[in-house]
Order: C-alpha cells, then structure tokens, then sequence
C-alpha cells in the first residue's frame, strides 16, 4: 500500500483553510498539516469589525469550524508555529523551534500582514494592527466609546472596519491620499466620488495630504498625534494603517522558489517548485490577459485559490480565472463595494 | 484579579527529574495557599531511585472547598515534551498549553508539543531557556520561568509567589533567592504580556480566604505533625515508597523534640523495635508500605497477642510484591485488617483527606496506649503525596498518655499483666516496675502472663481481645464514619474509605446537580468496623455503592462480610485516582438513570 501523502498547508486562513477541506475530500487517507502562527484556528477576520457593535463576542464566535472539525477531518492545526526555512530538496519545513516537519506537497498560503509606506514605517511601533483576533480585540480595548480612529490609506479592508464603527457610534476618519479604495485603482474623480459616499456614511476623509510624522500624545499609550504633510494635526485614540498588505513569505528566502513581491504561480497555482502550491494574499498569479504576475485579492478570490490548489495538489488539473470584474460600485444600501471583495459570509468547509 | 468570579483552576505540570517540576508546582501551590485560595495538590514521581523519569505535579485551586482533583487540567505546563506528551489529553477542551518554544537541539518530527496539541486547546510557547539564561545565566530556572509565566498569565497575585520564593530559597543563599525571584518576575511580565485566549479567571479566593492560616501540607506532612503533637518518642523504620518521607521528616524533627529515630536494617526489626520500645513505655511507631507490612505481619500479631501498644503507619502503593511503587492503590485493605496469623484483631484507621492524617496520627496514639493494640494508620499514595490547605486547630487535642496503668507497688496481690476486666483492657506496667512482674509472650496465656493452651483460657483470652477494642467506636475527638449528603431515604448510597473518598464527595455533588438524590458514607475506622452506622445508612439506601481503588473490592467484601447485605462495586486498579466521572456514571446507573456528566 502507497504511503500516505502528507500535505502540509502554511497559514490557516480562508486560502488554507478552503484547501485543507478539499484535500481531505479528495483524499481521504492523506495526512493534513497546517502551520500557522496564530494561537487560534482559523477565524473569519471579515467580520472581526463586529467587535465594535457586539463587544460580548469573543474568539469562538468567530471561529470558521469548531474545533471538532478538524479533528473530525483529521486536519492538524500546529497553531503558534514559526516556518523558518522551507528546504524543497528534502521536501521539509524547518520550525523556529528547531523541529523539521517533513511535506510531499505544500501550499503556502501564508497570506500578508499590513503594508506600511516607506515614509511611516519609522512610526510602525505607534500603529495598532487589525489583522488577527487578539489585535481587533486590543484595538476594541483601546478606544474609548465615541473615540475617535484614524486610519491611514483606507484600503477595502479598513473600510469595512470605517462603517462598523461609525454604525457603533465611533469617529473615523481616513487619511486617504494614497491607497484609498486600494486595491482598486482609481481616476481622480472617480476617487473623489466615492470618498464623498464616504463622507455621506458619517466618515471623515482627507485626501490632499498624507501623513508626514506622528508622535505618541502624552495623553496614554494609544492617543496619537498625526501631523499632515499640509502641517496641520489630528488627534486620534487608535492609530492603523490599511495601506495594502505585504505578503509574508520571509520563510521562503533562500528556498529556490521564484519570488518577487509574492510567490509566483502559475494558473494552477503551482510554484517553480513541483511540490508547493500557493494560494491566497501571499501568491502572484500568471495573468495571460495582461501577461504579468498579479495579486487577486478578496475573500471570493483567496476562497477559490485554496478550491483549485486543494484540486491540483491531488492531481487535477484546474486553472483560476485571472479575468475580474474590479468596479467599484454603491450598493443598494449606500455601501462602497465590489463584486470581488464582497464577503459572502459562507464560512467554507 | 476579578473580586466576584469563582476561583477553579487546575495545573498540571509535567517534565522529567531534574526540571524542577514538583519544585515548580510546590511554590505555585505553597503561594495560592498563602493568597488564601483552597488548594489540593498531587505529585507524582518516576519510580527510579536515579534516572530521568517522569514527574507530574498537579495544583487544583479554588475558592470554595473541593475534595478532589479534577479529571481534567485547565492548564497543562511540559518542562519536558517527551514526558508531557502523553498528557495532552489531560487538558481540557480550550485549557492552556504552555511549553518551551527554545529547545536546546534539533528535533525530530513529532517530538515537540505543540504537534499533539488538540485543536481545541490554547498553545502558548515561551522561551523558558532563553529567558532564564539571559536572566540568571544558566538555563535552570526555566522552571520558575514557566511558574511566573502562568501567574502572569492567570493574574494571579506576584507578591505571594515572591514571599514563597523567598522562604523558599533564603535558607539556601540570598543571591540564589534574588536570581529565581528575577527569573519568577521575567516570567510573569512575558504572562502579564500575553493575549489571554482562555476563559479561567483568577477570582477572590472566597470562603477559604476566611482563614489566615491555611497551611500547605501533603499527607505524610500531615502525619508527621500528629506525630509530634502526639508526643512520640521513638519511630524506627526501613525506607520504601510512598511511606520514606515520613522517616525523613520525623529524622529531621525527633531530635528536636528530644525524640528518637533508627533507621533499622529491614521491616521486621523496625516493628520489633517499635514494639519493644513501646513495651518499655515509650510512644513508639514504625512506617511502611504494603509489602513492609507483609512483613511486619508476624510481629503484628505478637503486639495483639502480647497486648502491646504500638503504631504503623501503612501507606498503600500498587501491588502485589514490589507492584507498583510510585502508583497508588487501596489494596492493602485485607493485608491491615487481616493480615496475622490467628485472630489478631487490631485497630485499622484510614484517613480520607489530609487534616485526616493529623488526625488519625495523633489518635492512633491514643488509641494504641487506651486500647492496649497495635494501631494501622492506612494511607495510600495519593492521600501520602496530595497536598491541601488546611488549618489545624491552636491548641493540641491529642492526650499525652491514655494509658490504664496498673498500681505500682503494690504487693497486696500478685499483679496480672491479662486480668480480665469488664472493657478487657488490663492495667498495663512497663518492665521494671517495683511489683509489677510479670511474663509476655507470643504464645497463648493466662492472666499473668504465664503460657497457657487450655481451651477456656484461648476462648476467653480471645474474647477480652476482641472486646476491649470495641469502645474504640466511640473514641473521643475523632470521626469514626460519618454520612454526607441528602438526608433520609435516598435512591443511592456511596460508601467509602480513604483517600477515594474525596472523589466520591464530588461525583455526590454532580450527582446532586443531576437531580440525584444521594448520599455519602466515609467509614474511617476499618477495623473494628462500625456496623451499626453502616446498617443504618444502608437502610437508607435503595442502592450502595462502594467505589475503592483495587481489584477484588476489598471494603465492599468487608461491608458484606459484616452486614450480610449486598452492595455495588466500582473497582479501579489504574494507578491514578479514581475518576469522579466513572463514579457519577455508576451513580446515575443506579439511579436509573441514562445520563452522567462529561468525560472532562
């Protein structure tokens, strides 16, 4: 009898987890590892604004399955766990805490943390992050009721974020000169047009300057000063940045895996290595129709990355479609969205 | 902390010899005692002399009073992955993992933690060697690293920990104290920092905070302090788990009290040396296990015989022979009740909870001397190594001679070491007293003393034997059985003995919130068995169950034995305690009911 393939996913959010669901539908006797840092499972970070409207939530809420389902799929989630290395020639991961863990096949699906631009990265420490449970948890702690959050960029992400808190009865307002609407790109008017539905939802949005500097304010540890280019100030109980995600893919350096801002895939997903997939916010996939490597990014894309590397890892033979609808568009109930971004709500598998 | 949430949270922590594990649950169970929290605390050691084995401490701690370990931890802490591994299925759905995220080498697939954790728990590594290196310059104090991290973790109170670790380690060196102390701090400041994920709150310690002067004790601790409160003169004893401690601890404290230790050469000099000792007036006591006793059983009998006073102090390990050294059992039931050659009746107490050892130490003195026996103080393991806060009355209840002294001089008529009495306890006169001749031997005798096989002799000898240890049952100022629970006619009755006996308390509470009605039985006193009670309780009882941690069911045979009325058994022989979830199952089954508790 064949050995069992061992299929081990790095990252356990909707990429991975949509993957680790197909693989076990299609191969029943493989073994299923996913790697991730986090001390959680996976969580819908989508609806993580809802902290601000339902404060008595906690992190089983927003868990994707319950614990009994991976342990139902035989799925085994090494939670608070560091890839350092990733050695394609012995098809093995080396852990920061210096314990290999062997794959036949890998995906990476290590999705991305917050991009901050170059001007503001000395300022990193004075921004709070939005990204996992316990960080939306320590913003919720951080701002007082009706304070007031300042986001720099105002990417879709924190746009989402933005409604929640002004339906929650929060200020907000979005420095939005670069990387508003990202990773929309938009003309100038038709920025300015939808910053104005912005405006009309209660948020405050500046987009003639961006930030030059900020300073921690003597008020407490999470009360931020921001100084425009323009030289004028705004105060702000919680600082965060929503300029755009940077793959996390430091893991991969030296691994002999084509890389240039994310891993690079083809169609099928498969990287120059014939062993690892990737999937998610961390891969740049092969576009024919614009013949270069791009980001899809939206819950809709990430979701059907992690369906078709599942597929092609266990021998199929699927390409993701690299034509997307990328409009902008108002929705009936005044919401900025599109038809990529929009979060379903369907948890998956 | 969070003044109104209840307090119950149970630690495991899990390494081999040489990590400072029971170290470390030492100092965490010594502090929460001290911040006024109930605790109960059982290590467990690896049965090597040397080695690397396997050692488990576990801390429960609550603000109300609880009798027992949970099934389940809330917190696992592994000092040693390949050791705590096998008990990842100790900690319960979301409880916290906590384990070393630096290792010092390399590892293979598998090796390390945090591959077998459940989905369900909560991992949190932390760099225990890192830390305590960059603190202390050496990697071992990532023990106290681990403890400091969990009280970060769990907000428990800092400053008893450093009150703890400064007793603890004064006498050692104040650069010593400082250095764990930091060590401590690291940890706790990393805990502090980290995001708490787990839903056990460190709550007011509650009721127990009531008391200011709980005190930490394990079992044998516990024993030990009877002991010396009793008054006794001289022990002497051979080594042999989980009963050395005992000797180690009264080496230490004896000589303080102008007391006597010897270390004898077996089992069988260290009872004949009791036995002397206490036949020349002195309070005298030995210690053992189940095969100690074995031995011992020949001598047993001549201090029946002979109508010596003298205590042993059994705790129960797994057996048969050597068995299981460092495992507990209740299996040494028969062997302490029966086990001489003849009608040897003797004085049997068992202990259920560790204020109980302090008890049934010092009153078996008493008893010993009253009641002219020898006394078996009978523990186990668990109830040898578990520790509880407790607070021990100020002023000492045990009598310091209890002794029938026979008349000294007294040349009015020949003295009879064996006159027969209405209690049959004769007066009693050490050797050399002025008048008081008389003969002892392990053969059959009359009233002096003087060897005697004539049948009315046996028969009535036998008969004053057995009778004078009767008012035993009645003995002032110790529990010989008492019942717990609902009142009146219940559908289930739970008898127990021993250290058992605390799970059988919380698997009745269970039962209680099930809509159960039950009660509870702890039957202290063994030997000469109080019927009486247990008949009444019995008839109380649509159903009883008898829960106890050997094979056979050895009380349950007993109870039958002396009531002719049958009784459920639930026997366990697994090593660790029983299960409170086995013993809620069996209640409800005989309840007739479907349903139990969960497994955790």
């Amino acid at each position: 009898m064949a050995k069992p393939e061992h299929y081990v996913i790095i990252g356990n959010g909707v990429a991975g987890g949509e993957a680790a669901y197909h693989l076990r539908q299609r191969d029943q006797a493989s073994r299923i590892t996913m790697v991730t840092v986090g001390r959680l499972l996976s969580i819908n970070r989508y609806e993580l604004p809802k902290l601000f409207t339902e404060p008595n939530l906690d992190w089983r809420d927003f868990l994707l399955n319950p614990p009994e389902y991976y342990a139902d799929q035989e799925i085994s989630v090494r939670r608070n766990t560091w890839v350092t290395n990733v050695e394609p020639t012995k098809r093995q991961l080396v852990l920061r805490h210096r314990e290999t863990l062997s794959y036949d096949k890998l995906l990476i699906a290590s999705g991305g943390g917050r991009h901050i631009p170059e001007i503001l990265t000395q300022y990193r420490d004075l921004m709070m992050k939005f990204g996992t449970y316990e960080e939306a948890r320590s913003v919720c702690n951080a701002l007082p009721k009706g304070g007031h959050m300042v986001m720099l960029g105002g990417d879709m992400i924190g746009l989402d974020l933005a409604r929640a808190l002004v339906k929650g009865g929060f200020r907000v307002t979005v420095i939005g000169k670069d990387f508003l609407f990202w990773p929309h790109q938009l003309d100038p008017d038709e920025k300015e047009s939808f910053a104005q539905v912005l405006r009309d939802m209660g948020v405050g949005v500046i987009t003639d300057y961006g930030a030059a500097s900020i300073a921690a304010d003597d008020r407490g540890p999470a009360v931020r000063r921001i100084v425009l280019a323009s030289g004028e100030t705004l105060d702000a109980d919680v600082l965060l940045s929503f300029c755009g995600l940077m793959p996390s893919l430091a893991f991969l350096a030296g691994a002999g895996v084509d890389l240039e801002r994310g891993v690079l895939v083809d169609p099928h997903l498969q990287s120059t290595d014939k062993n690892i997939w990737a999937a998610g916010d961390v891969c740049q996939i092969w576009s024919p129709e614009e013949k270069q490597y791009r980001f899809y990014y939206g819950w809709g894309n990430v979701k059907r990355m992690g369906q078709i590397a599942a597929f092609n890892m266990t021998g199929g033979d699927e390409s993701i479609s690299t034509f997307q609808d990328e409009r902008l568009v108002v929705t009936g109930s005044g919401e900025i969205d599109s038809p990529y971004w929009h979060y379903g709500g369907d948890s998956g598998g | 902390m969070t003044s109104n949430a209840k307090t119950d949270i149970q630690i495991a922590i899990c390494g081999s010899a040489g990590d400072g594990t029971i170290a470390a649950g030492d100092i965490l169970k010594q502090a929460m005692a001290k911040a006024g929290y109930n605790v109960i605390a059982f290590d467990v050691y690896p049965p090597e002399i040397r080695g690397f084995g396997k050692c488990v401490a576990r801390a429960r701690i609550t603000s109300e009073q609880v009798y027992s370990l949970k099934g389940k931890s809330d917190c696992l802490i592994s000092l040693d992955d390949s050791h705590a591994i096998p008990h990842v299925r100790e900690l319960r759905k979301y409880g916290a993992a906590i384990y070393e995220d630096t290792p010092m080498s390399d590892m293979a697939e598998g090796m390390h933690i945090s591959g077998h954790l459940e989905p369900g728990h909560l991992p949190y590594g932390v760099p225990m060697r890192e830390m305590s290196e960059r603190i202390t310059s050496s990697g071992r104090s990532r023990n106290i690293v681990a403890v400091g991290y969990l009280a970060g973790l769990y907000d428990m109170p800092a400053a008893v920990f450093h009150e703890v670790i400064g007793e603890k380690f004064a006498r050692k060196s104040p650069e010593l104290g400082a250095s764990v102390r930091s060590a401590f701090d690291a940890g706790f400041e990393a805990g502090a920092g980290s995001f708490r994920l787990h839903f056990d709150r460190i709550g007011a310690p509650g009721s127990a905070g009531r008391h200011v002067d709980l005190i930490m004790m394990s079992g044998n601790q516990a024993l030990v302090r009877g002991c010396l409160d009793a008054g006794i003169d001289t022990f002497f004893g051979y080594p042999i788990t989980p009963a050395t401690t005992i000797m180690e601890m009264l080496a230490r404290e004896m000589p303080k009290h102008g007391g006597r230790l010897l270390q004898t050469e077996d089992e069988i000099s260290a009872i004949s040396a009791a036995i002397g000792a206490s036949y020349a007036g002195a309070r005298a006591a030995t210690a053992t296990s189940g095969p100690g006793l074995a031995l011992m059983s020949e001598m047993m009998g001549l201090g029946a015989m002979a109508e010596v006073p003298m205590v042993a102090f059994v705790s129960q390990r797994g057996g048969p022979s050597t068995g299981m050294p460092t495992k507990t059992e209740q299996s040494d039931l028969n062997l302490a009740v029966y086990g001489v050659a003849g009608d040897g009746q003797r004085i049997v107490l068992a202990p259920t909870n560790v204020e109980g050892c302090w008890k049934c130490a010092g009153k078996a003195f008493e008893m010993a001397e009253r009641y002219q026996t020898p006394v078996i103080v009978l523990l186990d393991l668990y109830l040898s190594n578990r520790y509880e806060a407790v607070e021990l009355p100020d002023e000492n209840p045990f009598a310091s001679d209890c002794s029938k002294w026979a008349e000294r001089d007294s040349r009015a008529r020949p003295y009879s070491r064996y006159r027969i009495t209405d209690d049959g306890v004769s007066p009693r006169a050490i050797p050399g007293n002025p008048g008081n001749m008389h003969t002892v031997t392990g053969l059959e005798h009359n009233e002096q003393g003087r060897p005697n096989d004539q049948p009315a002799t046996h028969q009535e000898m036998s008969a004053k034997r057995h009778r004078k240890l009767l008012p035993a049952l009645h003995h002032p100022g110790i529990t010989i059985e008492k019942r717990f629970g609902d009142a009146g006619k219940v559908d289930v009755g739970i008898l127990g003995w021993g250290s058992t006996f605390g799970e059988i308390l919380e698997a009745m509470f269970e039962a209680h919130k099930l809509g159960v009605s039950c009660a509870a039985m702890k039957v202290v006193m063994l030997s000469p068995l109080p019927v009486d009670p247990i008949n009444a309780f019995m008839d109380d009882c649509d159903a009883v169950l008898v829960p106890e941690l050997n094979y056979e069911g050895q009380f349950a045979a007993l109870v039958t034995g002396a009531t002719g009325r049958a009784v459920n058994r639930l026997n366990r022989v697994t090593g660790t305690p029983m299960n409170v979830h086995d013993i809620v199952t069996e209640i409800c089954r005989l309840a007739g009911r479907t349903d139990s508790i969960a497994a955790e």
